[in-house]
């Protein structure tokens, strides 16, 4: 092969061009084929960890903190221990524990397994107990005597920050409440953001709050541990169940190889970081006890402790911007106040748009509220920020904000009309201009040209405000990381295996790598599937939904093609002919591997389409008694690995992203009751090359649905008084319901100028990330007050003066 | 806990699938009065097979098909009767499972999802084809309730379908997909 070709079949490391080597016709891919979990999940027979059950299973469940900040001064458990049915009980003081251990799987972070202090109401601490029933375990936990030593606490994240508050977490944050750096800079600046509001015709500062919302994964964090003899057997509920494995091998330390993890379907998850740090804790406990009662050991959490997972979401910002009267933004400075965890929010500024001067500064605060982790996705704070400034400046300005955005619309600090041979230098054609064309899809959709209007001056004949928002940004969801994914040709019947660990995030991206295997094979769909590895062994990429094809998609088709070329070079190798039971003569002697192609599973000669022979024919059945005379082809395999640096990894602008989505929502406001009601959701994508329209169509209306439904009625409600969650069930958190949503139109945009395999990008994070923000535009554009998130209706009405 | 239970006669040992067979057998058999009847006894029929089981009070009838019979179509999600993921058709209706208590169970009829599947209802496909699904967790739940609606309403407008499946929570917003699914489904049952 030439170099050109073996580049085309092997992966290739930090992709920052636009796929070289694209097919020439497209089949499966595309196309809309029917997804391969479909019946398993809509007839119950798909399994998830929480439906897992061994036989003489015990059930662990964990005490967790009736406190927002306590000690526990002593413990009793002689009476749990002594209750019928109560096979192993496991102490925070138990000699086996460490002192801490990397609980997080993520970021290294050193926890207790049991702590003996509760940060959070609804920590889980103290004693674990393993019993023959869940309602015995929680029986004996009712047993437990404990002498609490209550401490001061702090709910709230801005006076956690004042100098002086008391200490939320004095054991792993002595000196104050400040969550250390971690993940990013707390203080990024681009340029000089003094020349740049020197520069402005008009200056505006304003401030935003969105409070915390929870993922409410619909399976909740489990997990099933049991010991056979030496060897851990662990089912996990992970969104990196190899990591699991990892950890599990350190801890219990044992060698990777002798550990076994298993991970099927996941009943949402909606991001890489949600359940890790009180995910793995558990599962060391049930090891623990496990081994001790010699059974397996079944944890699962109850609705109320998954209200742990809350999102990373909980922030007041203060922004200043300055701009010209044309509505080019010459600057912008933004503080933010969130509690832990939190992201960068100015990055996007960066990212896609020609503004050159910005000032990013933040502040995480650790304050007696449960811990937020990333759940579709990690980038709200950054969106916010954007968002809510074009919009401000928009209303600043009395402008369209759409054209507000194809006027800042750029990438570090160029706008995008300038970037021209920045695309073509990627490989990309300069002539496409994503937000453009997005914005003439969704705007046509949304009929924005004919509803947009000046902030609360439209009245409906119902007597409710219409509102009408819109946000833009690039597309994130291509980030970096490794995948590795492997093709088996079947004997018998020569139909294709996709293989790689179960890791089910996002819209059946299982589907999208047989789809693209079906046509880099030359195979029908049909005859290509995906069957995991049982064992967290083989491992794709699998931290977000959308990253799993931008990764993942190169991996297949690199396996795929390498599969190809070896199918091709048996039909044309003879491979000991002299020996009748081992060898064989080829089918196409006469024929090179490159005058073969593969259609619908037929390998055939390009010159002459009668020679030709099926898959089935030429790979041979897979088992041989004794001499026979039939020949036998050798095993058909390959993987595909794929490590690739991403769009916020490694140098800025190593790889700008040109492609853009929209969003624009429509509702009415009651402003007698401070009900929004959504009438009309658009989102206008542009993915590239659309692998599986149903897949992207999915995300575009799942997005809408959780993003709407995350600042319109999502709040975790603390007790101001005692620090206790107050809404920790699906009866008084309110998500949507299927009346809850409006009509959600979805367009695919495809300008090729996605760095993922034939030009395609990401879509799983950004629509359920933007479109809260869109839905900010909208209700300003209602009732002509700025509302901070979730716009609850007393915050309508008193934003209204009503109350 | 529940149990598939053996019956044995105290007379002679001889053992019964069933207890009214082992009443009628005391009598006929040894002459004596029968039996009364082991309170937590209950039979019941579940997609289509019949179940005579001993059941604790405490245990739901989400314990009894998922955990007993290893029907793993009804789904727990929110635990107390607030996502409908734990929905089956019981006597016509759709009732919550984690909600209701086994032993109130006796002399019903049960469908479940895998139920609906084996007797080639078009739902699942068309669930399957609209992609009403991406976790798939509270799947199942779904297809129940709109079963239950296909059953009492043939030819339900999206209002009707949309209103039938209120009650069931889904995460990752496939909801605009249900009324297509439903829709279609109906169709193929009227012979469109």
């Amino acid at each position: 092969m030439n170099k050109d070709r073996i580049e085309g079949i092997v992966a290739l490391e930090h992709t920052l061009n636009a796929d070289k080597y694209p097919l020439e016709e497209y089949g499966a891919v595309g196309r809309r084929v029917r997804r391969k979990d479909g019946y398993e999940k809509a007839s119950g027979y798909a399994i998830y960890t929480a439906d897992i059950q061994l036989p003489g299973m015990l059930w662990m469940r964990t005490l967790t903190c009736p406190y927002p900040h306590a000690k526990i001064k002593s413990m009793d458990t002689t009476k749990a221990e002594a209750l019928l049915g109560v096979r192993g009980v496991l102490r925070y003081d138990d000699p086996e524990l460490p002192e801490r251990t990397d609980t997080s799987g993520h970021f290294g972070e050193q926890e207790p397994v049991l702590n003996r202090v509760g940060y959070w109401q609804g920590m889980p601490l103290g004693v674990a107990v393993a019993a023959d029933s869940e309602e015995i375990a929680n029986e004996a936990l009712k047993l437990v005597e404990i002498e609490w030593g209550e401490r001061p606490f702090n709910i709230d994240l801005e006076a956690a920050l004042k100098v002086g508050a008391p200490l939320t977490n004095p054991e792993s944050n002595p000196d104050s409440n400040l969550v250390p750096p971690m993940w990013h800079e707390f203080k990024i600046a681009h340029g000089d953001v003094v020349q740049g509001f020197k520069e402005a015709d008009k200056t505006i500062e304003f401030g935003m709050r969105r409070d915390t919302d929870s993922w409410v994964g619909p399976e909740r964090p489990c997990g099933v541990f049991r010991w056979n003899g030496e060897y851990p057997e662990v089912w996990v509920k992970h969104q990196r169940p190899h990591l699991a494995k990892r950890q599990l091998a350190a801890f219990f330390k044992v060698p990777v190889s002798q550990v076994t993890v298993r991970c099927p379907f996941q009943g949402g998850s909606f991001g890489g970081w949600s359940q890790m740090p009180l995910n793995m804790a558990p599962n060391y406990i049930a090891g623990i006890l496990s081994k001790r009662t010699g059974k397996p050991v079944k944890w699962l959490f109850s609705r109320r402790e998954d209200f742990c997972g809350a999102g990373m979401d909980n922030s007041r910002f203060h922004v200043k911007v300055g701009f010209k009267t044309d509505g080019s933004i010459t600057a912008v400075a933004a503080q933010a106040k969130f509690s832990k965890e939190g992201w960068a929010h100015c990055d996007h500024f960066i990212e896609n748009t020609k503004i050159r001067h910005v000032l990013q500064e933040s502040q995480g605060a650790i304050a007696n509220i449960l811990p937020g982790h990333a759940f579709r996705c990690e980038q709200n704070m950054n969106a916010f920020c954007l968002t809510a400034t074009f919009q401000h400046v928009a209303d600043a300005l009395g402008k369209d904000p759409t054209e507000l955005a194809l006027i800042n619309d750029g990438h570090e600090g160029h706008a995008m009309a300038d970037l021209v041979k920045e695309k073509r230098a990627h490989g990309f054609a300069g002539d496409r201009d994503s937000l453009k064309e997005c914005l003439k899809a969704g705007k046509k959709a949304i009929e924005w040209d004919t509803k947009w209007h000046a902030p609360g001056k439209k009245k409906l004949p119902n007597g409710k405000m219409h509102g009408i928002g819109f946000a833009w940004s690039h597309e994130w969801g291509d980030s970096g990381g490794s995948g590795a994914i492997a093709i088996r040709i079947e004997r018998d019947d020569g139909s294709a295996r996709v293989m790689g660990i179960r890791c089910d995030n996002g819209v059946s991206a299982e589907t999208a790598y047989c789809q693209i295997a079906a046509d880099e094979l030359g195979f029908r769909y049909e005859h290509v599937h995906y069957r995991p590895f049982d064992d967290a062994g083989f491992v794709p990429m699998t931290p977000d939904s959308s990253t799993n094809l931008a990764v993942n998609g190169w991996a297949v088709r690199n396996a795929a093609r390498q599969v190809k070329q070896k199918i091709l070079e048996i039909a044309t190798t003879p491979r000991l002919t002299e020996r009748s039971d081992m060898g064989y003569a080829p089918p196409f002697p006469d024929c090179k591997p490159e005058d073969l192609d593969i259609k619908d599973g037929v390998v055939y000669a390009k010159k002459d389409t009668s020679k030709r022979i099926t898959m089935a024919e030429l790979v041979r059945p897979s088992f041989f008694m004794g001499k026979m005379d039939v020949g036998a082809t050798e095993p058909l395999f390959a993987y595909g690995w794929q490590n690739q640096q991403g769009a916020y990894e490694g140098p800025p602008g190593a790889r700008p992203v040109f492609v853009r989505q929209v969003h624009f929502v429509e509702v009415e406001v009651d402003t007698e009751t401070g009900q929004i009601e959504i009438t009309k959701v658009v989102n206008a994508n542009d993915v590239g090359k659309a692998i599986n329209p149903d897949a992207v169509e999915g995300q575009q209306y799942g997005g809408s649905v959780m993003g709407v439904s995350r600042v319109r009625t999502e709040e975790m409600v603390y007790c101001p008084a005692s620090g206790v969650i107050l809404n920790g069930n699906l009866i008084d958190y309110k998500i949507n319901t299927i009346v809850d949503s409006g009509p959600i139109d979805t367009i695919i945009v495809e300008t090729g100028m996605g760095y993922g395999p034939y030009g395609s990008t990401g879509i799983g994070e950004d629509v359920a990330t933007m479109v809260p923000f869109a839905f900010y535009g909208a209700v300003h554009n209602a009732i002509g007050k700025w509302v901070d998130l979730p716009a609850t209706p007393d915050k309508i009405l008193k934003a209204l003066g009503k109350i | 806990m529940s149990t598939q239970s053996k019956y044995v006669c105290p007379y002679c040992a001889t053992t019964f699938d069933a207890f009214d067979g082992l009443k009628a057998h005391v009598v006929d058999e040894h002459g004596t009065m029968p039996l009364p009847r082991p309170h937590g006894l209950i039979n019941l029929s579940v997609n289509g097979q019949r179940y005579e089981l001993q059941v604790e009070p405490n245990t739901t009838l989400y314990n009894l098909i998922h955990d007993q019979m290893g029907l793993t179509g009804v789904k727990m999600f929110c635990d107390r009767g607030a996502c409908g993921s734990c929905t089956v058709i019981m006597d016509g209706r759709p009732v919550l499972s984690c909600m209701t208590l086994a032993i109130e169970c006796d002399g019903k009829t049960i469908e479940t999802a895998e139920g609906i599947a084996a007797a080639k209802h078009p739902l699942i496909e068309t669930y399957v084809k609209h992609h009403a699904m991406q976790c798939g967790y509270c799947t199942p739940g779904f297809v129940v309730t709109a079963k239950a609606l296909l059953d009492k309403n043939p030819d339900p407008t999206e209002e009707e379908i949309r209103e039938a499946l209120s009650g069931n929570l889904c995460r990752c917003g496939t909801y605009p997909q249900h009324p297509k699914a439903v829709a279609e489904a109906a169709k193929i049952l009227q012979g469109g």
